[in-house]
């Protein structure tokens, strides 16, 4: 026995001696396009103050793979004092351990601070924003004239112009597009929400609610499948299948993609690939009727783990972020993001949040949508129906039945 | 009947520690496993969630679920397709090794090295070379074909498949051939030799003799590749993630999601950790009654030989 | 005579042509760490164009915040040698004793062993989670993120089958040494420790062959008891970190892989003949 007692004191010993300390702030969050600048700006302030910061990126979108993590540190009870939400589907998931943050100092300093019943729970992390980004340089060569997309058919004319001129302008696909299964984000999320929210006054959930209660408004989702159809077709087959986001959003920056279906947060992505061409946002074309909007919000909260050992830590860290000089030069300058808040003067260099800000400047804005519907229905219900479009076995038809039939099952 | 005592009392000191283990990393979590497959148990912080118990409700729901059906199947068509790849390819190679070429040993490493990778960092090896080495291939090679990107094999789901077994095989055929041939070289050399004076061509030796004889290593063989195909899920993750999608029953679902992919997904992405948990237990009852099954056979075919 | 030859010429073209095939996948590991991020994708099998690219890769992933590579290589070495040694002594004694205690109980036990070898990890792995949790709360001996309950999950789940292995090697020592040593009076564990273990050499690299590259690569459990990103990592989840921080930079991707490989390889290559040589001896009896 003796023998047995000793190698296991022994082990417990070594292993309680190996644990690591618990005094610190885990800041989990789903770009990684930043995660050098936020890591590089949690180390500085770590040493200013008194706590220990560490930053844990995981990639993909919000709801599927940060998701996944969550769940799995919850259940391992090693939850991050700090972590993302995007939205009331993602709050009502964690809502029992969200801190209400309404007394905090830069409350006051944003309008886009996530609030439920009248008080504010999410810190939002940025302004973002996104439409059809175009590289200007093409499309001058080409002959078309960006301030005339804003519809259906302008598009499908543009498209077919610049495709015809493939050669000639030194591209190999007119759209980058991607639509595999581990890019769901870009199709279930990001231009799914083209159909919740293009055209309609800024806040408006009419469109959101009526489908999320089953109700399909026949002509709308005709209409956005001419869109998502028109998408497919003028994009790479490669990128638009197999592609990842490197793939996709590398076609672009290098020149060889007319268009490029992603959002301001690409900024970074084209600084590191030195793409010097002139760029900016066109309005999506998911309508007969003319559109003259980009879709913008804050769409990623911080918000607060109340279980948190460490719950000043965390306040102080995110005030400092929109009150102190070093905080707002890593928003804006370090992970080129445009801040939320009014009292931060710096502006990004990228030259799609440039564009962001001067479509949001003028208003001209649609609320981002998607949110309102659970990760499981976007990524398991609705991904696989774009795959199956992209990848050729379905039809138009069939892609706007099998919609209609996913929102008739959300019917309660 | 001291002596009986004391050697009573090294049993289970002896045993203590395992069953220690055995207790806390299997067992207990075994019984709770199976007991919260019956609840509402549940991965996320929402308000109002307790662990309720529901009865059956989480493997009836599973069992109508096309996506559970699915993956049950291709689950079931990749194991049985991966095995017998597997199989063969290693006991060919392990025949090519034990012949009278020169290197054999460096090739016996070479073919082996490959289960030194985990599936993990394997995958995502892969997926480079299905997406972006085949093409550029193809493209040199002058086979158009390969560059197309309809022909792409990870935007098929059964190429897909086809290739989440390539990728397996290639890790696990090397393993199987060092069994293979330690069956191959236990065979005696005067067997060999009697037959050869008899007349016997290499090709008969080989089927008359050293296969059958080699069969003594099926047993282990094929119950290895059995649960190294049904758990599948490091390859799975990396190299598709459960893409591309297919259309199955009506609905449009993953097209490569695997079972121990699909029990991953349902409790974390779909967020209904109690309903993974019910199609873990069904996961469990099958493989054991395949396991069992399978044993038993060849154990008889053992006894036959 | 020629003939014979033919056909020996041709399974030597045919080994050296699968010998190539096999090692490929390395190769284009290889070639491809010592590219750029451009010219990774638009020509993946040419030679690179600057081979002195692979330090600055190198260099980049040994300082990547995602990765910790020395850090994470020193736990996986942590994790991986002390369970294997866990394991072997733990499971040798244990098999032992089975096997030389003819009762009821030890058969049932060593059945119920060798059963529980097809119970799927999935089936345990998220109540091993609240499980182990609970223990934390209650006796304050942290088992998640920590050292001590990947340790005793990897005794856990590979115990079986290296007791499974023990136990047919075992049967086939002949009792009489055993007996000798009793009747020149050694107690029951020295007849363990003195006389039957040094006979085991043999299998115990089996079972260090088999586990070993079962726990230097897993992925899974890892995931869920480390977690991703936190101070202990082993090597494949900080590749698969380092790989989702990163959204697909194959370059770097490819170098970190590399890196994963490379000491693993090394050691296969010294080790190679007793490995070899030790799943030999385990897979048949």
């Amino acid at each position: 026995m003796k023998r047995f007692t000793i190698v296991f004191a022994v082990l417990m010993l070594a292993m309680v001696a190996c644990a690591p300390k618990v005094t610190k702030i885990t800041l989990m969050q789903n770009k990684p396009e930043i995660d050098g600048a936020l890591k590089a700006y949690a180390a500085d302030w770590s040493k200013t103050s008194k706590n220990e910061v560490t930053i844990k990126s995981v990639g993909g979108s919000t709801g599927a793979d940060l998701g996944k993590q969550l769940k799995a540190d919850y259940a391992a009870g090693d939850m991050p004092d700090i972590f993302v939400i995007a939205g009331p589907e993602d709050y009502k998931e964690w809502e029992s351990i969200i801190l209400d943050l309404s007394s905090e100092k830069w409350v006051s300093k944003t309008a886009v601070a996530f609030k439920t019943n009248g008080k504010t729970y999410g810190f939002p992390v940025a302004v973002e924003g996104w439409g059809m980004a175009y590289n200007a340089d093409v499309l001058a060569k080409a002959g078309v004239d960006p301030a005339g997309l804003v519809n259906l058919d302008s598009y499908a004319k543009a498209f077919a112009k610049i495709d015809a001129m493939k050669a000639a302008l030194g591209i190999k696909s007119v759209v980058s597009m991607a639509a595999s299964i581990d890019m769901s984000w870009v199709t279930a999320d990001h231009n799914f929400n083209s159909l919740l929210s293009n055209g309609l006054p800024y806040g408006d959930l009419s469109v959101t609610k009526d489908l999320a209660s089953g109700k399909v408004d026949a002509t709308r989702l005709a209409e956005y499948a001419d869109w998502v159809e028109l998408l497919f077709k003028y994009a790479d087959r490669t990128v638009l299948t197999t592609g990842n986001y490197d793939a996709q959003v590398g076609a672009f920056a290098s020149g060889k993609a007319a268009f490029l279906h992603q959002g301001n947060w690409t900024d970074p992505n084209m600084k590191a690939a030195n793409a010097t061409f002139k760029m900016a946002f066109a309005p999506h074309g998911s309508m007969k009727a003319d559109t003259n909007g980009i879709f913008v919000a804050a769409p990623s909260f911080y918000v607060i783990n109340s279980k948190s050992k460490n719950v000043a830590g965390a306040k102080k860290f995110l005030e400092d972020l929109v009150f102190t000089d070093a905080g707002n030069k890593y928003m804006v300058e370090g992970a080129g993001m445009i801040p939320a808040y009014s009292n931060v003067s710096l502006k990004p260099s990228g030259q799609l949040s440039a564009s962001v800000q001067a479509w949001a400047a003028s208003g001209k804005v649609y609320s981002w949508n998607q949110y309102n519907f659970s990760t499981d229905f976007r990524q398991k219900t609705l991904g696989p129906i774009y795959n199956q479009l992209a990848t050729g076995k379905i039809d138009k038809a069939k892609f706007v039945a099998l919609m209609a039939t996913a929102f008739g099952s959300l019917k309660k | 009947m001291k002596r009986k005592s004391d050697s009573n009392f090294v049993f289970w000191l002896f045993l203590a520690p395992v069953l220690f283990a055995f207790a806390m990393v299997i067992v207990v979590p075994f019984i709770l496993g199976v007991y919260y497959s019956f609840t509402t148990w549940s991965s996320s912080a929402r308000v109002g969630d307790g662990t309720r118990f529901v009865g059956l409700k989480n493997y009836v729901e599973s069992l109508a679920d096309p996506a559970f059906a699915y993956s049950f199947i291709i689950t079931i068509g990749y194991t049985v397709i991966n095995m017998a790849v597997i199989n063969m390819a290693a006991l060919a190679l392990a025949l090519l090794v034990t012949t009278k070429i020169k290197l054999r040993n460096l090739y016996r490493a070479g073919f082996f090295i490959p289960n030194l990778i985990g599936g993990l960092i394997l995958g995502y090896v892969w997926q480079f070379i299905f997406n972006n080495a085949m093409p550029s291939l193809g493209t040199m090679l002058g086979f158009t074909s390969w560059a197309d990107p309809s022909n792409l094999i990870l935007a098929s789901n059964i190429k897909a498949i086809g290739a989440i077994i390539a990728a397996g095989s290639w890790q696990y055929a090397g393993y199987i051939m060092v069994i293979y041939v330690a069956a191959i070289e236990n065979v005696p050399q005067e067997l060999h030799e009697a037959a050869q004076i008899d007349g016997a061509t290499a090709l008969r030796r080989l089927f008359v003799i050293t296969i059958p004889l080699a069969a003594q290593a099926f047993t282990i063989t094929l119950f290895l590749t059995l649960v190294q195909s049904f758990k599948q899920f490091d390859v799975n993750v990396s190299l598709t993630n459960g893409g591309p999608s297919t259309m199955f029953m009506g609905k449009p679902i993953f097209g490569t999601e695997l079972l121990a992919l699909n029990i991953y997904d349902t409790a974390f992405l779909s967020n209904n950790l109690a309903m993974g948990q019910a199609r873990a237990v069904i996961f469990f009852l099958v493989l054991a009654m395949v396991a069992l099954v399978q044993v038993s056979l060849n154990k008889k075919r053992e006894i036959e030989l | 005579m020629k003939k014979r030859q033919a056909g020996t010429w041709f399974l030597e073209v045919l080994t050296a042509l699968l010998f190539v095939l096999s090692l490929l996948p390395f190769f284009i590991v290889l070639i491809n760490s010592a590219k750029g991020p451009f010219e990774v994708t638009n020509a993946p099998l040419q030679l690179p164009e600057r081979w002195g690219n692979i330090w600055r890769n190198v260099a980049l992933i040994w300082t990547s915040d995602n990765i910790h590579y020395s850090q994470s290589f020193f736990s996986s070495l942590v994790i991986t040698v002390s369970s294997l040694a866990l394991l072997n002594f733990l499971s040798a004694q244990a098999a032992w004793v089975l096997v030389r205690t003819k009762t009821r109980t030890s058969g049932a036990i060593f059945l119920i062993f060798v059963a529980a070898m097809v119970i799927p990890f999935q089936i345990v792995m998220f109540p091993l989670l609240s499980w182990f949790r609970t223990i934390t709360t209650f006796t304050g001996i942290p088992l998640l993120r920590s050292y001590a309950g990947i340790l005793l999950a990897y005794i856990g789940f590979g115990m079986s089958q290296s007791i499974f292995l023990f136990h047919g090697f075992i049967k086939s020592i002949p009792l009489e040494l055993e007996e000798a040593a009793i009747i020149d009076g050694c107690s029951r564990p020295e007849v363990f420790y003195r006389i039957v273990s040094p006979i085991l050499k043999p299998i115990h690299a089996t079972v260090l062959v088999l586990n070993g590259i079962w726990i230097w690569n897993d992925f899974l459990l890892p995931l869920l008891i480390l977690g991703k990103g936190n101070a202990i990592q082993t090597i494949p989840l900080a590749v698969a970190n380092f790989a989702g921080a990163f959204v697909k930079q194959w370059d770097l991707i490819m170098t970190a892989i590399l890196m994963a490989m490379i000491p693993v390889v090394i050691f296969f290559l010294i080790a190679q003949k007793s490995i070899i040589k030790g799943m030999v001896a385990g897979s048949i009896k």
